[in-house]
C-alpha cells in the first residue's frame, strides 16, 4: 500500500499534465488572439497539433541524431518527473523520493535538455540559441534555488511538503523575505516559461527557433510538448510554493482553488508576452542580475528570521 | 535659374572640360563632360557644391552615337534640382575612372555598370561581381544592344557557387539568409561574429534579378512598362509607375492634366500608407511583439479594400499611362476614402500613442543600427532612414511632381540616428499622408485624366524622376528611343542605396539587432501572390479563383 500509493500518484500526476497542458496551451492561444483582434486557433488545436506531429515520419538530423532523439525524451520526462514531485492540488506524490533540492535539479535537467539539442543539431543558429539558452539558465537558476531556500529556511526543512506549502510565509514576524521573493519570481515568471519578452534562445525571428530547428515530427511533439507541460508544473511550483491559500480546506475546494490560481497565472503570462517585445540577451541578464541581487537580500533576510 | 547657377559654378572650375549642357526646364540639368575629368567633376559636385549621390548608370550608345555612355546622377535637394553629368566612352574596351573613391555610395552602381553593360570603373577598390551569377561567361554584359533578352549565353553555369572572401581572423560566420524567416526575399549576407557581436559582412543579392530593364528597351513598348514597372515592388509598386511615367513626360516635355496628377497622388500615398502600416507592424514582429504586428495589419487592411474599390486591386493598382492615368476617384470613392481615412486616423493615433511611450521597444530600439549624417552623406542613405538621422530630405517636397507642390504637408524629422527614430518617423508620417489625401480630394480640380499624344515621343533626350516612395527616393532614369520604347530605363529603388548602408549600421553590433536594423530600413520584397491546390491522391490540380479566395479571406466580414 505505502509503496503503491505515491506511483499511482506519480501516474496521476504526470497524465494529468500531459492531459491538460495542450488545454493550456490552447486557452493561451485563444487568449492572445482576443489580445490581437484575431479569431485564433479552437481551444483544441494544441492536441490536434501534437497528434499531427506525431504522425510523422521521424527524420533522423542534425550533427548527432542520436543525442538529438535523447535530448527529446530527456526534456518530457524531466518535466513529468518533476510533475510528480509537485503537488497538482493533491500533496506532491513523490514526496518521500526527494527533497526541494532535487527539484532544482530537475529544473536544471530541463534546461540540459535544451543544450544537448541544440549541440546535437550542429548548425550555428542552433550554437547561438544554445549559447544564450547556458547565460539565461545561469542567470535563472539561482533565483529559483532561493525561492526554495527561502521557503526552506523558513520551515526549517528541506522535505518537499513542507516546503513547497506556502512556507515562505511560515517566518514568525511579516514574511518581508516572501514578499519579496514573490516579486522577484512574478517578474521573472516568464523567462522560466520561455515566453516573450524571455523566449531569446528560440527567437524565432532571429534563430528560427535556435535549438529546435533541426526538429521535426515526433521529436519536435516531445520537445512541443515538454514546454506546454513547463507551465502547467512551473506554475504548479509557484502556487505551491507562494499562493498556499485554501490548500488546507475540504476537496474539492482546495483541488478547485489550485487550478484556479494556476489558470489566473497562465493568463498573467499571456498577457504579459501579449504586450511586450522581445529582450536582447545582454537587456535580459540585465535584468535578470538585478532580480538576483535583489533575491540575495531576501535570502539575507530569511535567515535573519523576516 | 539655379540650373544656370550651377552650370557657370562648373563651367568657372572645368572650363572646356564641359562639351555640352541642357536645361529642359529649370529643375534639370544635364552636363555633358570629358571622360577624362568625370572623377574631378562629381568630387566636385559632391563635396563642394554638397549635392546628393542618386545613382550611375551605364548605357550601350554604340548604335546610336558608335559610343558608350555613362551618367551620373547628383541631386541638389535644397535648390530643387536634378542634375545629370555624362560622359560618351570608346566602343572599344570602354574604361572610366571610378567615382567611388570619392563617392562612397558609388560603389554598387560601378560594379553593376561593368556587370551588365561591361564599362570598367578603373581604380574601384571592390571589383566583385554584384548582379551577375559567379558562372556567368566573363564577356557577355546582357545590357548590350548584341545581347538578345532571353539570351543564355554559352558556358554558363547554372551550378557554379559563389565564391566568398576569407572572414576576418578570429570570426565565424553566420549565414544569414538567403531563406530566413524575417527575411522573404533572397538575399544572402554572410556575417563574421566574433561571440555575439557583429563584426562585419559580405553582400550577395540580385539573386531574384529578372531583367525588367532589358525586357523595357527591348520588347515592350513606353506604355506597356507602367504595368511592369509596377511589378518592380510588391508594396510600393505605384511609386515605379509613377516615376517611369514621370521621367518619360519628363523627356518628352509632356504634362498629364491636373485631375491626373492629384489622381496620383492620392494612389501614392494610399500606397505609402498601408507601407508603413505594414512596416511598423513587421518591426514590431522582429523584435517579438506580435500584439502589434496583428493590430496594424487590422487597420492597414481598409486601406487595402479602399484602393480595390479604386483600382481594382489591393496592390497592382494599373493606374499609370505616359500623360496621365486610367482611373478616377468618383465623389462616391472619395467619400468612402474619407471615411477610411477617419477610422484609420482615430486606429492610428491610438497605435502611435503606444508605441511611442513603449519603454520595451523603446529598449529594443534606440542605439541599435546607427546611421548618421556622415553615412547618410557617404552612402546616399534616402527616405526615412536619413530623416531619421536629423537629414530634411523628402522627394515631394524637393523635387515636387504630380500634385506634391499644391498641398500642405511637414517633412518628419528626428534625430537619434537609430532604428527607434525610424520608428518614430514612419509612424508619425502616416498622419501626414491622411492629411495629404485630404487635400487631394478637397481641391482636385475637374478635367480629363489624360493627354492624347499624337506625335511620337523624340527619341535620344533623357529624362530624371525622383519620387519618395515610403522607403525612400526611387530615382528612374530615361533615354527615350526608337520603336516606341526607351532606348535605356534604369531603375533606382530606395532598398539600392541603403542595403549599402548596412555593413556599417550592423557592424560592432549584438547579433540580435541584425534583423531589426535590416528591417529598419525596410528591404523590398517583391513577390507574386497565386493559389494554387493539388489533391495529394488522384494529383488534381485546382488552382482557385478570385471570388473563391475573396470569400475564402473575408469569411468573417
Amino acid at each position: 500500500m505505502n509503496l503503491l500509493q505515491p506511483l499511482f500518484g506519480a501516474l496521476a500526476n504526470a497524465g494529468l499534465v500531459l492531459l491538460l497542458a495542450p488545454l493550456f496551451q490552447g486557452a493561451l492561444r485563444k487568449l492572445t488572439a482576443i489580445f490581437q483582434s484575431r479569431q485564433g486557433p479552437p481551444l483544441l488545436q494544441p492536441y490536434f497539433d501534437l497528434l499531427k506531429l506525431l504522425g510523422k515520419e521521424d527524420i533522423e538530423s542534425g550533427e548527432s541524431p542520436v543525442v538529438q532523439r535523447f535530448a527529446a525524451y530527456l526534456s518530457l520526462a524531466t518535466v513529468l518527473t518533476m510533475a510528480a514531485l509537485v503537488p497538482m492540488g493533491f500533496a506532491a506524490p513523490l514526496n518521500g523520493a526527494g527533497d526541494a533540492i532535487l527539484l532544482i535539479y530537475m529544473l536544471t535537467l530541463c534546461g540540459v535538455s535544451t543544450l544537448l539539442a541544440g549541440l546535437a543539431a550542429g548548425s550555428t543558429y542552433s550554437l547561438v540559441g544554445v549559447s544564450r539558452e547556458m547565460m539565461t539558465m545561469i542567470a535563472l537558476e539561482p533565483l529559483l534555488a532561493i525561492a526554495v531556500f527561502v521557503g526552506a529556511i523558513q520551515a526549517g526543512s528541506f522535505r518537499l511538503e513542507r516546503v513547497l506549502n506556502g512556507s515562505v510565509y511560515a517566518a514568525g514576524n511579516f514574511p518581508w523575505s516572501a514578499v519579496v521573493m514573490l516579486a522577484v519570481m512574478l517578474f521573472s515568471f516568464q523567462a522560466f516559461v520561455q515566453k516573450v519578452p524571455f523566449d531569446i534562445s528560440e527567437a524565432e525571428t532571429e534563430l528560427m527557433e535556435g535549438p529546435l530547428m533541426e526538429y521535426s515530427g515526433p521529436k519536435l511533439a516531445l520537445f512541443k510538448y515538454a514546454q506546454m507541460a513547463k507551465l502547467m508544473v512551473y506554475s504548479g511550483i509557484f502556487v505551491a510554493l507562494f499562493a498556499p491559500w485554501g490548500s488546507d480546506l475540504a476537496f474539492p475546494i482546495n483541488w478547485l482553488f489550485f487550478w484556479a490560481k494556476v489558470c489566473v497565472l497562465v493568463v498573467l503570462v499571456t498577457l504579459i508576452a501579449a504586450t511586450h517585445a522581445r529582450y536582447r540577451i545582454d537587456q535580459a541578464l540585465r535584468y535578470f542580475a538585478g532580480l538576483l541581487a535583489v533575491a540575495f537580500a531576501a535570502l539575507i533576510l530569511a535567515s535573519y528570521g523576516h | 535659374m539655379i540650373a544656370r547657377e550651377k552650370l557657370s559654378l562648373l563651367k568657372a572650375k572645368f572650363g572646356d572640360a564641359i562639351q555640352r549642357a541642357d536645361m529642359p526646364d529649370e529643375n534639370r540639368l544635364f552636363v555633358f563632360v570629358e571622360a577624362t575629368v568625370l572623377k574631378r567633376i562629381c568630387a566636385y559636385i559632391f563635396a563642394e557644391m554638397d549635392a546628393r549621390y542618386v545613382i550611375s548608370i551605364g548605357a550601350d550608345d554604340r548604335p546610336f552615337s558608335g559610343q558608350f555612355l555613362v551618367a551620373h546622377d547628383f541631386a541638389f535637394d535644397h535648390d530643387h534640382l536634378l542634375c545629370s553629368v555624362l560622359a560618351y566612352l570608346a566602343a572599344e574596351n570602354p574604361k572610366v575612372d571610378s567615382i567611388s573613391e570619392v563617392v562612397p555610395a558609388a560603389s554598387w552602381a560601378e560594379r553593376e555598370m561593368r556587370d551588365l553593360v561591361g564599362i570598367e570603373p578603373v581604380g574601384h577598390g571592390y571589383l566583385k561581381r554584384l548582379v551577375l551569377p559567379d558562372g556567368w561567361p566573363k564577356d557577355v554584359h546582357p545590357l548590350r544592344k548584341d545581347v538578345l533578352w532571353n539570351e543564355v549565353p554559352e558556358g554558363f553555369d547554372e551550378n557554379r557557387e559563389f565564391t566568398f572572401d576569407e572572414p576576418p581572423e578570429g570570426c565565424t560566420v553566420v549565414p544569414f539568409g538567403p531563406f530566413h524567416p524575417t527575411l522573404d526575399e533572397p538575399a544572402h549576407f554572410r556575417l563574421y561574429v566574433e561571440g555575439e557581436r557583429v563584426r562585419g559582412c559580405e553582400y550577395r543579392g540580385f539573386m531574384a534579378h529578372r531583367g525588367i530593364e532589358k525586357l523595357a528597351e527591348s520588347v515592350l513598348n513606353y506604355n506597356d512598362i507602367p504595368v511592369m514597372a509596377e511589378r518592380i515592388c510588391g508594396i510600393c509598386g505605384c511609386v515605379h509607375s509613377v516615376a517611369y511615367v514621370q521621367s518619360v513626360e519628363n523627356a518628352a516635355g509632356i504634362r498629364p492634366p491636373p485631375r491626373a496628377e492629384y489622381v496620383r497622388t492620392v494612389l501614392l500615398e494610399l500606397e505609402r500608407l498601408h507601407s508603413h502600416l505594414l512596416w511598423v507592424g513587421l518591426a514590431c514582429h522582429v523584435v517579438g511583439f506580435d500584439t502589434l504586428f496583428m493590430q496594424s495589419f487590422r487597420i492597414r487592411e481598409p486601406v487595402m479594400w479602399i484602393a480595390e474599390k479604386i483600382t481594382g486591386n489591393r496592390k497592382t493598382y494599373g493606374l499609370c499611362v505616359v500623360g496621365g492615368v486610367r482611373r478616377d476617384i468618383t465623389p462616391e470613392l472619395g467619400a468612402e476614402l474619407r471615411q477610411v481615412l477617419d477610422k484609420l486616423e482615430a486606429e492610428w493615433r491610438a497605435v502611435a500613442e503606444a508605441v511611442l511611450q513603449d519603454r520595451n521597444i523603446r529598449k529594443r530600439t534606440e542605439g541599435v543600427g546607427i546611421a548618421n549624417k556622415t553615412l547618410v552623406k557617404q552612402a546616399g542613405l534616402v527616405g526615412p532612414v536619413a530623416r531619421a538621422a536629423g537629414v530634411e530630405m523628402d522627394c515631394r517636397r524637393d523635387h515636387p511632381y504630380a500634385a506634391y507642390n499644391r498641398v500642405q504637408f511637414d517633412v518628419i524629422t528626428a534625430q537619434g540616428a537609430d532604428v527607434w527614430s525610424r520608428v518614430e518617423v514612419r509612424l508619425r508620417e502616416v498622419f501626414e499622408s491622411i492629411n495629404i489625401i485630404r487635400q487631394c480630394l478637397q481641391k482636385m480640380p475637374d478635367g480629363s485624366l489624360k493627354l492624347e499624344i499624337r506625335n511620337e515621343i523624340p527619341s535620344g533626350r533623357i529624362g530624371l524622376s525622383s519620387v519618395e516612395a515610403p522607403r525612400g527616393e526611387s530615382h528612374h532614369f530615361v533615354i527615350t528611343g526608337e520603336n516606341n520604347r526607351p532606348r535605356r530605363w534604369r531603375v533606382r529603388a530606395p532598398t539600392y542605396q541603403n542595403l549599402q548602408g548596412v555593413p556599417a549600421m550592423i557592424k560592432d553590433q549584438q547579433l540580435a539587432d541584425m534583423t531589426i536594423t535590416l528591417g529598419s530600413i525596410d528591404p523590398c520584397f517583391s513577390c507574386t501572390d497565386r493559389l494554387e491546390t493539388i489533391e495529394l491522391k488522384s494529383g488534381a490540380a485546382k488552382v482557385w479563383s478570385h471570388s473563391e479566395l475573396f470569400n475564402l479571406v473575408r469569411r468573417s466580414r
